[in-house]
């Protein structure tokens, strides 16, 4: 409850400083959104030039990149600064002032750092996400809460990655292109499973559950999710507190160093 | 024979007035009101070859920006520099293979690297023999006494081995002129020390120095000739014995009492600030009496908890220049 | 005259071995591209596969040249990229630009010597360890069909980029914010440099456009001359026009390069930092 309270309060911040530099705050959200849905056209000069993923129609590859970029955005508001944050502090040596409060660690990075800057994202998102599943037929309300449980589970998957990576910055003290390698693994995620060999999708659904992030919430939406896909909301918890746990780990070995 | 040759020299800036907040922001787009700054304001001077003259000034004075201009970092507004037969701004390329310059708040050294390695970079960009480079490099790090430092990474040093280092990366090319714009600002006394000594030296070999600073120590320790500059202006151009018959040989002490003090003097010190009934300070003229005397006798007159002695601020320098 | 050419040599050599040494510090980051790289081909290999299915052809290009050209735009992103525009930026941002005009180097020579040394780390640390892995895990065929006129492509495009990015760094000089013309600048490269997705993919009119823009030329057109095209995009140059647009696309931006450092240093003497 309190910490909830304390959540809410650096939300208000948040938003109130967005507010005060509200040219910085569009403009900032404005590219960030403009830089994430480049991806998708790609898809759409493929269908252009005649060509398909197959099986799939090009507002059925736009409703899992659109459900994708949504995800992403929940994920990186919530979590998305920790990653730097983290980094910074190590790298400068100002680690101790987030030990000095009297608050778990993650939770307070997670809380002062609210990122406003992907808002436009998950709204910009959202809207495609709308014009996507309009084109495309959709399976009706018992998909729509399939939806919103794979939503949540995928986004819980984005925040471990973010947290896993924030943990090993801990240990590569400095690299800045540490979030490179969090990129390139989210690709998996971005398209239709069935293109990839069988030992990858085992890998996406099941150990690093990036399907869950985009293909399989959007299949929910389309009425052909094959039911054993369900099962992968496991993995995503199972990830997701791997994520916390391995990050409070780092924290009690870089208490241990001290810095 | 003159090295330097400053005649009318003026630099002025145009700022403009900026709004702050969002309507203020736009409006200031489409017409924005100008400011005109006259950072320096019509400065003639003249500095000979061999010689170390220090320009001083309080902060925003001006005298940054006349060392950037005599560097050819900036062009002047109007009047002359002539520096060995160099316009510096208009021959920059040629004019900076003759000089060294050391800007205190900005390295030329590569963070991750030993300095060692950033000067073998310079000697290349300023085409210094191998020969020379030897002789020059060993004899300033036996000066400086950075024979292992120059090996670390420079990210590793001190702040005072650092700014040695800045020393012996402006110096390689044995430039006849160098620039030292406030060399020891934050240094500790032994850096700041050593420091001085290396330029005494240098100078004695023939290299020309002007170093702008705010502490008046570095002038007193080194500089034949004194510039002072305030408000753009030139307020005082002489020798530093000159300086110093004019203000006298004076210190400020700083006493904080156990008990009110209500006299304006105290055993001939003339008593110029009080902060509170307990902070007072004190101007001693030490031609007149030694300072130990003048401490020496000062418990007789008051009693007090704490003490410390100090040069004259310069910002009270000027006022008495002004005055006289 | 040989000896001025001989002391740029130098002082080039010097510059770009203090920078390869600066950075060799930091070369386990490099790392990172040697997974990375190949996991993006990886993700590629299979939208393509499944893309081409039984078409022979798409965007003009058959199946194993698509793949060969995303292999070659990322080498060629290792051999070529750099970050030009950022580190003057902040020179001038920070004011540390000063210490540049007093020393007799011109900092664009200066900021191109840093390059060749940064990226010849890039050579050894990403670009050798990634044509290993595509050549020999991958088993794709890397090597260039017309050697002289890939080599020049590249050399061109590594000038391209550094100029391009000299340019929009330089804007520094007259915008505080000039972080935003970067990222948009970023942003509109990521689009049509060809990184994303052949330019032969776009309607003709976008690849007519592109000709006159800079984008194609830092990744597009080598990665095409690389893979042996024959006839590249809706216009179906050959290998030596694609080339020589290429050079004329350098030359102009060198020169309009030089024209805005000048004004740009009559500026920054003018007005200071």
């Amino acid at each position: 409850m309190r910490y909830l309270k304390i959540y809410m309060t650096c939300l208000h911040t948040a938003f109130s400083r967005a507010a005060a530099y509200r040219l910085d705050f569009v403009l900032g959200n404005l590219i960030t959104l403009l830089s994430n849905i480049i991806f998708p056209l790609v898809t759409v000069l493929i269908y252009a030039n005649g060509a398909k993923f197959p099986g799939w129609t090009m507002w059925e590859v736009l409703l899992i990149q659109s459900v994708f970029s949504m995800s992403n955005a929940v994920a990186s508001m919530i979590c998305g600064s920790i990653l730097w944050v983290t980094m910074d502090h190590v790298q400068s040596g100002r680690f101790e002032t987030v030990l000095l409060k009297p608050l778990s660690p993650l939770f307070y990075i997670a809380a002062a750092n609210f990122d406003t800057g992907s808002i436009g994202l998950f709204l910009g998102g959202l809207a495609m996400t709308i014009i996507s599943a309009s084109f495309t037929k959709s399976s009706g309300a018992w998909g729509i809460i399939l939806f919103l449980l794979l939503f949540l589970s995928g986004a819980a998957v984005m925040c471990g990655l973010d947290l896993i990576m924030a943990a090993i910055s801990f240990k590569w003290v400095g690299n800045s292109r540490i979030p490179e390698i969090f990129e390139s693994i989210k690709e998996f995620g971005k398209y239709p499973l069935g293109i990839f060999p069988k030992a990858v999708q085992v890998m996406s659904a099941l150990i690093i559950p990036v399907a869950v992030v985009g293909f399989f919430p959007a299949s929910a939406l389309l009425g052909r999710l094959d039911m054993y896909s369900l099962l992968s909301v496991i993995p995503c918890m199972l990830f997701f507190i791997f994520g916390i746990w391995l990050y409070n780990r780092m924290i009690k070995a870089y208490e241990g160093v001290g810095g | 024979m003159t090295a330097i040759k400053v005649e009318n020299l003026v630099k002025t800036y145009t700022t403009y007035k900026r709004g702050s907040g969002f309507k203020e922001t736009v409006k200031s787009f489409f017409k924005r009101e100008k400011v005109q700054i006259n950072a320096v304001d019509d400065i003639s001077f003249e500095i000979e070859q061999g010689s170390i003259c220090g320009i001083l000034g309080p902060n925003g004075a001006g005298k940054s920006t006349a060392i950037k201009m005599l560097c050819g970092a900036l062009f002047p507004t109007s009047g002359n520099i002539d520096v060995m037969g160099y316009s510096p701004a208009r021959d920059r390329m040629k004019y900076v293979q003759r000089i060294g310059a050391v800007f205190g708040q900005r390295s030329q050294l590569i963070w991750d690297i030993p300095p060692v390695d950033s000067f073998a970079m310079n000697k290349a960009i300023y085409g210094i023999s191998d020969g020379d480079y030897k002789r020059r490099l060993d004899e300033m790090t036996e000066l400086f006494d950075v024979g292992e430092v120059i090996h670390k990474p420079t990210r590793v040093l001190s702040l005072g081995e650092r700014m040695k280092c800045e020393f012996i990366m402006a110096m390689l090319h044995s430039p006849e002129i160098v620039f030292l714009d406030e060399p020891t600002i934050g240094l500790d006394v032994i850096a700041k020390n050593k420091i001085r000594e290396v330029v005494s030296e240098m100078n004695s070999k023939g290299t020309t120095f002007i170093l702008t600073t705010h502490d008046l120590e570095d002038v007193e320790q080194l500089a034949d000739n004194v510039i002072i500059i305030n408000h753009g202006k030139k307020v005082f151009d002489d020798t530093l014995s000159g300086l110093k018959n004019i203000l006298g040989s004076k210190k400020i002490v700083e006493l904080t009492l156990t008990e009110p003090f209500g006299g304006s003097e105290i055993n001939g010190a003339k008593l110029i600030g009080r902060d509170n009934e307990l902070n007072i300070s004190l101007e001693v003229d030490t031609e007149k009496q030694p300072i130990t005397d003048f401490l020496k006798s000062l418990t007789d007159h008051v009693s007090f908890k704490d003490i410390s002695v100090r040069e004259l601020p310069m910002d009270m320098i000027i006022t008495r220049i002004y005055s006289e | 005259m040989m000896n001025f050419l001989r002391h740029k040599f130098e002082m080039c050599k010097a510059v770009a071995f203090v920078t390869y040494k600066e950075w060799s510090a930091y070369r386990t980051h490099s790392l990172v591209s040697v997974f990375v790289g190949p996991v993006y081909f990886v993700v590629q290999y299979f939208i393509w596969t499944a893309v081409y299915g039984d078409s022979s052809t798409l965007g003009g290009m058959e199946f194993q040249q698509t793949i060969r050209y995303f292999g070659a735009s990322a080498l060629i992103g290792y051999l070529t990229m750099d970050f030009a525009d950022w580190n003057l930026q902040m020179l001038v941002q920070s004011g540390k630009f000063l210490t540049f005009t007093l020393r007799p180097m011109h900092h664009r020579f200066f900021a191109l010597s840093q390059k060749i040394g940064h990226r010849v780390l890039g050579f050894f640390f990403e670009f050798l360890p990634c044509l290993l892995i595509f050549s020999l895990l991958f088993g794709l065929d890397m090597i260039p069909q017309h050697m002289g006129w890939t080599v020049l492509s590249v050399a061109f495009a590594f000038l391209m980029n550094f100029y391009v990015n000299y340019c929009l760094g330089m804007t520094a000089f007259y915008f505080v914010q000039a972080n935003g013309i970067r990222v948009v600048y970023q942003l509109l490269g990521n689009i049509f440099s060809g990184a994303l997705i052949p330019l032969s993919f776009f309607p003709e009119a976008v690849q007519r456009i592109m000709m006159f823009l800079p984008f194609q030329y830092t990744n597009y057109i080598p990665a095409m001359v690389w893979t042996g095209s024959s006839s590249i995009g809706e216009m179906g140059l050959t290998i030596p026009q694609a080339v020589l647009y290429q050079g004329i696309a350098v030359i102009f931006t060198a020169l309009l390069s030089e024209v805005i450092y000048r004004s740009s240093i009559k500026r920054f003497t003018a007005v200071g930092a």
